[in-house]
């Protein structure tokens, strides 16, 4: 009798466990499982939106089989994926292809911006190479509601364009115009600047990397040939496949400052020589720019190398009558102009020469 | 209160949209330009500066400290005579600190005893929990209150910046931050305060690397456990005339092998888990100051020492108790603690140690300095924490009583430096990050870590025939 009693006691306490593990409002099982698939279908959902957009862009059309291969689905998957869109009212049918509603088209277009402000996120305040940027933000992009993502792009001071040139679209669903062109169709020996470099697919982005090209980037196209074309940049020629020439954009260079000429970047000041800030390079953004700002560098501030360690790097140097230290890569993207002093000027001596 | 009429709200928002953009990215900098432009006017009109003349003693001191020939070695010289102070300082304190606690415990217990309450109730609370706590007192206290103020006056002199000033460049290469070379120094002193210290860490992938690798700096608590080993077993191992050498030669070498670690690991994190760009890495040099003595005891004391001991304490009691209880509860003819270690043993010889010595890492998980007591007890099968006897007493116990051999002292030493944080250091690290997951990893990947290597050790060692 003991015993029966016993074993009941026990087996109501483990489905008691059982039943809390599983049905436990959002901790338990059955809530995670719920979540997680309420994230899989927004994260498809919104995977075809994006492609879609993208498609209309480029004009194409685009039918189920096209969307089963773009999201790697099955058809069936696809075609359900499409009624869904369809009752919710996010796109329609034609003997077109299938085409974004206005209200589709909207929630896209936020997607898109998602990615982008990540990118920018990323590259800029969490400082992630270039070359991961695109696939941590392909995974992001999902996570965010319409709020959290409005007060990430106040954070980021309301980028204009990601990290690969591309134009962020606005709060209210604005996608800004480009009026950059292929590389292909830039006119020969023009100074041309780049401001967009595709960053799919990742082979060809990286091989693009590696020869030095970055968004900002000045260049000049010397030779236009079948086979392969010739650049000039930073006074270095390369040649790249017209492949490769395809996936970057360029427009139309500014006419060059004749201030820049005489500017170098920090590192090359040898030790002593007094030197005036005249800028930070543009692609120093986000919290780097913001600590060196902070430190003082700011354009029109005296500066001049003062130690260096024993390995080169980093050096520290005098400015504002403090001393700080910076790695090569910071020093390399503040640009200075020499000035003729090249003793070691004390704050007493400085001070008089800010006052004349 | 509006001059003009009222825009709708799309509107509005159309204009601000535009203005926004309008306005470019460089209204930050001006900003800040505009705000130095303000200070620095003002204090041109307010501030006169005497020109010092003379020589300029503070370039030829940064001169000095950062050259290529003395930086290091000086560095050096100075982490050890700090560290000199703090071994030999602590000695004499300590022990008056354990006789005084030791004899508060057996007035206490003897009181009880005298009150005719159960000995089960005195054992508890007197050679228990009152026990634990006392002897991390004593064993902690002294060396933390000698080195936080040194290195508290390292700091206020200006002279710390100029040592992540140094070490830079080692750290960029495995893509952490040269402050780091700071909060390993504070871990020395205890890794929960070196975790508190990566606060200085402005970024924070590099600050979470730093957290995530403090434990490799053995600290004060383990320092007492490498010495004991290599007295008792390196030392041995040498002719008389080099022991003493050859002692602090091997202490020196573990320290070496926690660096090697730290930099390996954070390379290992900066390259998967945490990856990015090696960060910015700016760092102001202050000029140098006479320290301030008043502030320097107060922050060494206050926030340092009694806030590591106060953690301490409320992790130290408990285990004490646990302790006695493992120690004090006989089933059939073994004490439960006995048991527990038999059950281990295997465990425990796979990576050259044993089973007593594993259940002495998991009673010691809130405090490392209970470890080599806790193992006494055990191997002496008594019922409280006991003290080392005299040295060859020691030797005898481990080596002939319980099979120690070169192989357990050297991966005793390797585990003792690499497994997880003690209950401290654990609850600083989730202080700090707010995050169970990198709490979960600052505890468990240094763990996997020690298994690992002294695994691989005691393997290599079993296979060249060496034990």
């Amino acid at each position: 009798m003991d015993e029966t009693l016993n074993l009941t006691l026990k087996g109501a306490l483990l489905l008691l466990v059982i039943l809390l593990a599983v049905g436990l409002p959002r901790l338990g099982l059955a809530a995670q499982v719920r979540h997680l698939r309420q994230m899989r279908r927004r994260v498809l959902l919104e995977d075809a939106l994006k492609y879609l957009l993208s498609s209309s862009y480029q004009e194409q059309q685009v039918t189920s089989h096209a969307l089963a291969g773009a999201l790697d689905i099955s058809h069936a998957r696809a075609l359900n994926l499409v009624a869904e869109m369809e009752s919710a009212g996010l796109i329609t049918s034609h003997t077109s292809g299938l085409r974004l509603t206005p209200s589709g088209e909207s929630w896209a277009v936020q997607v898109l911006r998602a990615h982008r402000l990540w990118e920018r996120y990323l590259l800029d305040e969490a400082r992630m190479p270039l070359q991961h940027l695109h696939r941590e933000a392909e995974r992001a992009e999902h996570r965010l509601s319409r709020e959290e993502l409005d007060a990430l792009d106040a954070h980021l001071g309301y980028p204009r364009q990601d990290p690969h040139g591309d134009p962020i679209p606005t709060a209210s669903g604005v996608v800004p115009a480009s009026q950059s062109k292929s590389l292909l169709d830039f006119p020969l020996g023009e100074p041309a600047v780049i401001h967009h470099i595709e960053d799919e697919p990742a082979a060809l982005f990286n091989e693009i990397l590696e020869m030095g090209l970055r968004p900002g980037s000045l260049v000049r196209l010397i030779e236009r040939g079948e086979r392969q074309l010739k650049m000039e940049i930073d006074g270095q020629q390369v040649t790249l496949a017209p492949v490769v020439a395809a996936s970057i954009q360029v427009a139309e260079a500014p006419p060059p400052e004749p201030e820049r000429e005489a500017l170098v970047p920090l590192t090359e000041l040898p030790d002593g020589q007094q030197a005036r800030i005249q800028e930070i390079d543009a692609s120093c953004r986000g919290y780097t720019r913001r600590r060196l700002l902070d430190l003082g560098l700011t354009p029109g501030a005296r500066i001049s190398p003062e130690l260096s360690n024993a390995f080169g790097d980093p050096r520290a140097y005098r400015v504002r009558g403090t001393l700080i230290a910076l790695r090569k890569e910071q020093a390399q993207q503040v640009l200075v102009k020499p000035t003729n002093q090249t003793s070691t000027p004390r704050n007493g001596e400085e001070h008089a020469l800010t006052q004349a | 209160m509006s001059r003009s009429s009222p825009l709708p709200p799309e509107q509005v928002l159309e204009v601000a949209d535009r203005l926004q953009r309008s306005i470019g990215d460089r209204f930050r900098d001006q900003i800040v330009e505009s705000i130095y432009d303000e200070a620095e006017a003002i204090s041109n009109s307010v501030v006169r500066q005497q020109d010092a003349g003379g020589v300029d003693w503070e370039q030829r001191i940064d001169r000095l400290v950062t050259s290529p020939i003395f930086g290091l070695p000086l560095m050096l010289l100075l982490l050890a005579l700090v560290f000199w102070i703090t071994i030999v300082g602590s000695n004499i304190p300590s022990q008056w600190l354990a006789q005084w606690l030791f004899w508060v415990e057996a007035k206490g217990s003897a009181l009880f005893d005298a009150m005719g309450i159960p000995w089960w109730i005195t054992g508890f609370l007197w050679h228990g929990t009152y026990r634990g706590l006392a002897w991390v007192i004593s064993v902690m206290l002294p060396p933390m209150a000698i080195f936080f103020p040194l290195f508290t006056f390292l700091e206020d002199l200006g002279y710390l910046p100029r040592v992540a000033f140094n070490m830079d460049w080692l750290f960029k290469r495995a893509g952490a931050h040269g402050k780091q070379a700071l909060t390993m120094a504070m871990g020395f002193g205890c890794n929960a305060a070196g975790v508190v210290a990566t606060r200085v860490i402005d970024s924070p992938r590099e600050r979470l690397i730093a957290i995530l690798t403090n434990n490799f700096v053995p600290c004060n608590g383990r320092f007492p456990t490498l010495i004991m080993l290599a007295v008792v077993f390196v030392a041995a191992a040498f002719p008389p005339a080099f022991a003493s050498l050859a002692a602090a030669g091997s202490v020196v070498a573990i320290v070496l092998v926690g660096v090697v670690f730290t930099l390996a690991v954070s390379w290992g994190l900066s390259r998967t888990v945490l990856r990015g760009e090696p960060s910015t890495f700016t760092l102001e040099l202050p000029p140098y100051r006479r320290p301030n003595l008043t502030r320097i005891l107060y922050t060494s004391f206050i926030d340092r020492t009694i806030f590591v001991l106060w953690r301490a304490i409320t992790t130290a009691a408990p285990a004490g108790a646990l302790i006695w209880i493992l120690a004090n509860i006989q089933v059939r003819d073994a004490n439960l603690a006995r048991l527990i270690a038999d059950a281990l043993d295997p465990l425990g010889w796979a990576i050259g140690l044993d089973g007593v010595i594993l259940l002495a890492y998991i009673i010691a998980i809130p405090a490392n300095e209970i470890v080599v007591p806790t193992m006494l007890m055990v191997y002496m099968g008594v019922g409280m924490m006991v003290d080392l006897p005299s040295l060859s007493a020691l030797r005898t116990l481990l080596v002939d009583g319980n099979g120690w051999t070169m192989l357990t002292a050297v991966n005793l030493m390797l585990f003792s430096l690499l497994h997880n944080p003690c209950a401290t250091t654990i609850m600083t690290i989730w202080k700090e990050t707010h995050s169970r997951k990198w709490t979960m990893v600052g505890a468990l990947m240094p763990l996997a870590i020690a298994f690992i290597v002294t695994f691989l050790t005691a393997g290599i060692a079993r296979l060249l025939g060496l034990v």
